[in-house]
């Protein structure tokens, strides 16, 4: 396939891939519709719960249980009225729900994430009194009935503390039989009946059972350790055994009533499994209640107990104007929903269920619907506990979109004027590539289709930068290519062969960072990762294959005839610093740096967002003015029931308002222990965080973030180890790639990028959050790529400067990357500016990291990488002895770069003056490899011919005596062109010096 | 939190021995080993001495515990330097020998 041919394949497939781009992102009018982009909660508003799962009896769960409970709760959620509801597993044995746009996110979670047990049971025949044995029909001081109460209503009972001691001194009771249904003492749970443990505390009779009784002492003490309460000394720990259970007689459990408990025997009538068809409906005489019918032998089986139940009501009954009722209970998860009486003057021989049967009590429309919901999806295999709940309003989800786009575009426009204004006719080329990039990432995005969110957007800004460095990094190359001498064209062709490892190298490598980080990592840190890797392959093929095409296209054409339009000058810029030498200097700074970075995080440590240390952070609106210590004292006074302990003390701070909201708002950032959904509430709930600020105040606007321990502690330890994991691949490529020496120090400066920017943070003070994670792992990717640009160009010019030393070829490659390194250094904090400038707050930390980073990254990979590798490198005897001539030749001193003669002069590798002949120098071996020679002949044909003929490699040459000192690329050096070859164009004249024998 | 604080403190170290002859046994890369492995342990042993932890928490660490790491750098540092010269000046006199170039 001639070149031409390939050109026109590609830009083909590229136009090609342009329209079927454009058909996915805007389709065609009323013909094709455009593809949807989804949006995470963060940018469109909505409630993320994440729970962690464990089965009844304490053991972990494993992934076919997970995946039935999820199929529960999708089920569940599915009766919740919102589209777009998201139940998704999260690591072994946790489960994310992400409810977009749920305006009651604590009924919903009610919902989707109760256990869902549902009990029948005979009440008189279960309630335990003080004596310990059941009540019975006319015992009406432990069943409540016959009192203000109604049967087993709240404040009838006993408090907590009495009915665990209560219920701690019944016996176990062996299991009856498999079946639960036939009216004989068996277990409640429907697996293997365990005990279940409590704390208690006699001296203040208070229970420490913060979720509920747990089936073993380490989930009770995790639980503990999870709600942050602290045992007192006197804490005994206590066992209630399988064939008793303690129920809580009240519609809201969080909220401390006294007296509200009783204790049951377990001894089941009938189960929410015999249930079927659940439904709300409003009873004209009963009002709102929950009918249902029954699967197989549940009806008959209902039937009988009601017919027992009205039985003994008649049997225990003086007389008729005075009935004696007794009442069958039903219980959910722990919880008493009702006691329902039969009368037996109506049923006198049971309920017939045929028909189905309904429950009444105090239900509201919305409690109904979630016992209906509940009993319709059946019980959850496994035991769910809220780890981590976070709520974004609508309007913050919008407000962060377009901030994230605003600096998207800005960071897109700044990269472009940067590329015309450098690179001319390449930078509108450049420019082109980078529209494709951003139409096929679009598209890519809405086809795949990924989840949109804040740190997504954040990598699809600096994936930007990361695309227009490829398209430097090989511009760069073709303007060294076109200043030695070759055409526009051949510049064109070698400067893309050239520089494509180093572009291959380097992308792989932040491809691996991001590849691992989306294994590895959490949510949110993996949509970055995967719009970083999706970025990372689309660049590769836009701002290579694409643009090489474009520019092999126009190589032909009158618009690329001269080296200007490259944007090659006459005098090309020439560092001559002395790099290594001046490294300790560097080394200094940087040392001095991190002392203070340890200080700091001595003195001031470091700030660990909530995704780390766990806790609850509720931003809220108020309508009407408040004080901090109002908003304090206003919290300080729920009661909450974490083992009747308080909310603790809340750290509340005034903010400024973060949206453009008309109305005047006073806006508060309120920091607490864990709270759960249910407790940070909302309106309409007065026992809430929200619910009593609302109530006093008026709630505009809320969102809130909590995160349990264990989850602060998942998001650490994958951090850490995402971080480790991608240090490991990315040395061993390194170390494949280039030599293991070249992997060390990469990492050393990996290491000085990661703790200078921990410096910086425990010196600013800044907030560390997940975000920041996903910042550290760019930046370790893109500190490598930048090391490894200048490491390629060190490995071509080892290859190259035989005889000199290690510092003179580091020098040398600096040198020549420098102004590369600048630009693409300048390319990615370009959109990075933009993001810190225009991004929303989120954005804005996520920035402020990868600013600190990329400066880093850029810095070490010039003053900490490479001199770490010339130091290396110097101690071995190659170098040693190279270094030992070199110095005696110049009197003791080795000069900073690779001079040729006495009189010193710096040998430039791509220098076209004349050279005394006596200079010559052989080259140790061929420079022009089979491959390269018959692609120089191509070129040849390639290139309109002014001379007649070239010539070719001819008869080898005597080989001339061996100079020490001159390690100058061989090509630049034998065959200088002649003054006519000059003036007739550069180019012939690199076809000359090719074709010199070697 | 302390081990962040020892690693940062042998590395800052580290830099400044980019103003010694390059004697150290594996070079600038075993006194970057030396240091960091010696921050980590003086700062694992002090601490326990001192607080009976090994490692500081998030609450514990303090600007003392910063400078636990400063005479285990140090001394890894010295350590390799002595092993590094030791080496040289073996292998000089090798050299120099009967049998040497």
């Amino acid at each position: 396939m001639s070149e031409r041919f390939r050109h026109a394949f590609v830009l083909a497939v590229v136009t090609a891939l342009v329209l079927v781009s454009l058909l996915i992102v805007v389709g065609i009018p009323g013909v094709v519709k455009a593809s949807k982009t989804h949006l995470g909660l963060d940018l469109q508003g909505g409630t993320e719960l994440i729970y962690l799962a464990h089965n009844t009896n304490g053991t972990p769960v494993d992934s076919t249980v997970l995946t039935d409970t999820i199929n529960i709760m999708r089920s569940r959620s599915d009766t919740l009225g919102v589209s777009g509801v998201d139940i998704r597993p999260y690591g072994k044995n946790e489960i994310t729900v992400d409810l977009p746009n749920v305006q009651n996110p604590t009924q919903a979670a009610k919902v989707v994430g109760v256990t869902g047990q549902l009990y029948f049971y005979d009440w008189e025949n279960s309630v335990i009194g003080p004596s310990g044995k059941v009540a019975g029909p006319n015992n009406s001081s432990v069943t409540c009935d016959g009192t203000t109460q109604l049967s087993g209503g709240p404040a009838c009972g006993i408090t907590w503390y009495a009915a665990v001691i209560r219920a701690s001194k019944e016996p176990a009771i062996p299991v009856c039989a498999a079946h639960v249904s036939k009216g004989t003492r068996c277990f409640a749970t429907e697996s293997e009946p365990v005990p279940v443990y409590y704390y208690l505390d006699a001296k203040t009779q208070t229970v420490y059972a913060p979720n509920g009784p747990e089936p073993t002492k380490a989930l009770l003490l995790a639980d503990l350790t999870q709600k942050h309460v602290k045992l007192p000394a006197g804490a005994k720990l206590v066992v209630v055994a399988p064939g008793t259970v303690v129920v809580q007689a009240t519609s809201a459990p969080e909220v401390l009533v006294p007296n509200d408990f009783y204790v049951l025997r377990d001894d089941v009538l009938l189960t929410g499994k015999e249930v079927s068809n659940p439904q709300v409906t409003t009873d004209p005489t009963q009002g709102i209640a929950v009918s249902f019918g029954f699967k197989g032998a549940g009806a008959s089986e209902f039937t009988k107990v009601t017919a027992a139940l009205a039985n003994r009501g008649y049997n225990n009954s003086t007389s008729v104007a005075n009935p004696n009722e007794q009442h069958f209970a039903v219980t959910l998860d722990g919880a008493l929903v009702t006691t329902p009486s039969i009368d037996f003057r109506q049923y006198r021989y049971g309920i017939d269920a045929s028909n189905g049967s309904e429950i009444t009590g105090s239900f509201t429309y919305a409690t109904a619907t979630t016992l209906a919901n509940v009993m319709a999806s059946g019980a959850l295999p496994v035991k769910l506990e809220e780890i981590s709940s976070e709520l974004i309003t609508p309007t913050l989800g919008h407000q962060a979109l377009n901030q994230g786009l605003t600096a998207g575009l800005v960071g897109l426009a700044l990269v472009a004027l940067f590329l015309l204004l450098f690179y001319r006719v390449l930078g509108v080329i450049a420019v082109s590539a980078l529209a494709i990039y951003a139409l096929y990432l679009y598209a890519l995005i809405k086809l795949v289709p990924v989840t949109l969110t804040l740190p997504g957007i954040a990598g699809l800004i600096l994936t930007i930068g990361v695309a227009a460095d490829a398209n430097v990094v090989i511009f760069e190359r073709v303007k060294e290519e076109s200043r030695a001498g070759r055409s526009p064209l051949n510049a064109i062709t070698a400067g893309y062969r050239r520089g494509f490892s180093a572009i291959v190298d380097a992308n792989v490598v932040t491809f691996m960072a991001a590849f691992i980080l989306f294994i590895l990592s959490q949510s949110d840190v993996q949509g970055f990762a995967l719009t970083l890797g999706m970025g990372v392959l689309v660049s590769l093929f836009t701002a290579v294959a694409a643009t090489r095409a474009i520019l092999g296209t126009l190589g032909r054409t009158r618009f690329i005839r001269a080296p200007s339009a490259l944007g090659v000058t006459k005098r090309r810029r020439q560092w001559t610093f002395d790099f290594m030498g001046r490294s300790r200097w560097f080394f200094s700074l940087s040392g001095t740096i991190l002392l203070v970075g340890a200080v700091a995080i001595g003195a001031r440590g470091v700030n660990f967002g909530i995704d780390f240390v766990s806790g609850t952070q509720i931003q809220a609106s108020l309508a009407h003015p408040a004080s901090v210590s109002e908003v304090t004292k206003t919290i300080e006074s729920l009661h909450l029931k974490s083992s009747g302990a308080s909310i603790g003390q809340p750290v509340v701070q005034q903010v400024s308002s973060p949206g453009k909201s008309k109305k005047r708002t006073y806006d508060f950032q309120i920091a607490t222990k864990t709270l759960n959904v249910q407790q940070i509430g909302g309106l309409g709930q007065p026992r809430s965080v929200l619910g009593l600020l609302a109530q006093r105040y008026g709630l505009v606007s809320k969102s809130y973030n909590s995160v349990g321990p264990s989850f602060g502690k998942t998001v650490a330890d994958s951090a850490a180890v995402a971080i480790v994991a991608a240090l490991l691949a990315i040395a061993a490529y390194i170390a494949l790639r280039f030599q293991w020496k070249y992997a060390v120090p990469v990492m050393i400066a990996l290491m000085h990028d990661l703790l200078i920017t921990a410096g910086v943070y425990a010196l600013t003070g800044r907030q560390v959050t997940a975000s920041t994670v996903a910042a550290l792992l760019t930046i370790l990717g893109y500190s490598m790529y930048d090391t490894i640009i200048v490491f390629d160009r060190v490995r071509e010019n080892v290859a190259k400067m035989q005889n000199a030393a290690f510092s003179q070829i580091v020098n040398r490659s600096m040198s020549e990357v420098l102004t590369r390194s600048l630009a693409t250094s300048l390319c990615t904090l370009l959109p990075i500016l933009a993001l810190l400038f225009f991004g929303g707050s989120t954005l804005k930390d996520f920035a402020f990291a990868l600013l600190v980073g990329v400066a880093s990254g850029a810095y070490s990979s010039i003053f900490i990488a490479s001199p770490v590798l010339t130091h290396w490198k110097e101690r071995e005897p190659v170098y040693r002895r190279r270094r030992a001539r070199i110095a005696a030749d110049h009197g003791g001193l080795v000069p900073a770069y690779a001079t040729v003669g006495a009189a010193a002069r710096e040998i430039d590798t791509d220098a076209t003056g004349k050279r005394p002949r006596r200079r010559l120098t052989e080259p140790p071996r061929p420079e022009v490899k089979t491959g390269e020679f018959r692609e120089l002949v191509r070129d040849l044909h390639a290139e309109p011919a002014k001379r007649p003929a070239v010539q070719a490699p001819a008869e080898p040459r005597p080989e001339p005596q061996r100079d020490p000192t001159a390690d100058a690329r061989p090509e630049d050096v034998v065959m200088p062109p002649d003054d006519a070859a000059r003036r007739r164009g550069a180019a012939k004249s690199r076809n000359r010096r090719r074709g010199r024998p070697r | 939190m302390g081990m962040l604080a020892w690693v940062i403190m042998g590395l800052a170290l580290w830099h400044f021995t980019i103003w010694l002859p390059d004697r150290f046994w594996g070079g600038i890369v075993g006194a970057f080993l030396a240091s960091i492995a010696g921050a980590i342990v003086t700062g694992i042993v002090i601490s326990l001495a001192l607080h009976g932890v090994a490692i500081p928490g998030r609450h514990a660490t303090h600007l003392g515990t910063v400078l636990y790491a400063i005479p285990g750098a140090l001394a890894g540092m010295a350590l390799i330097y002595a092993i590094g010269a030791a080496r040289e000046r073996s292998s000089e006199r090798l050299a120099g020998g009967p049998f040497g170039g």
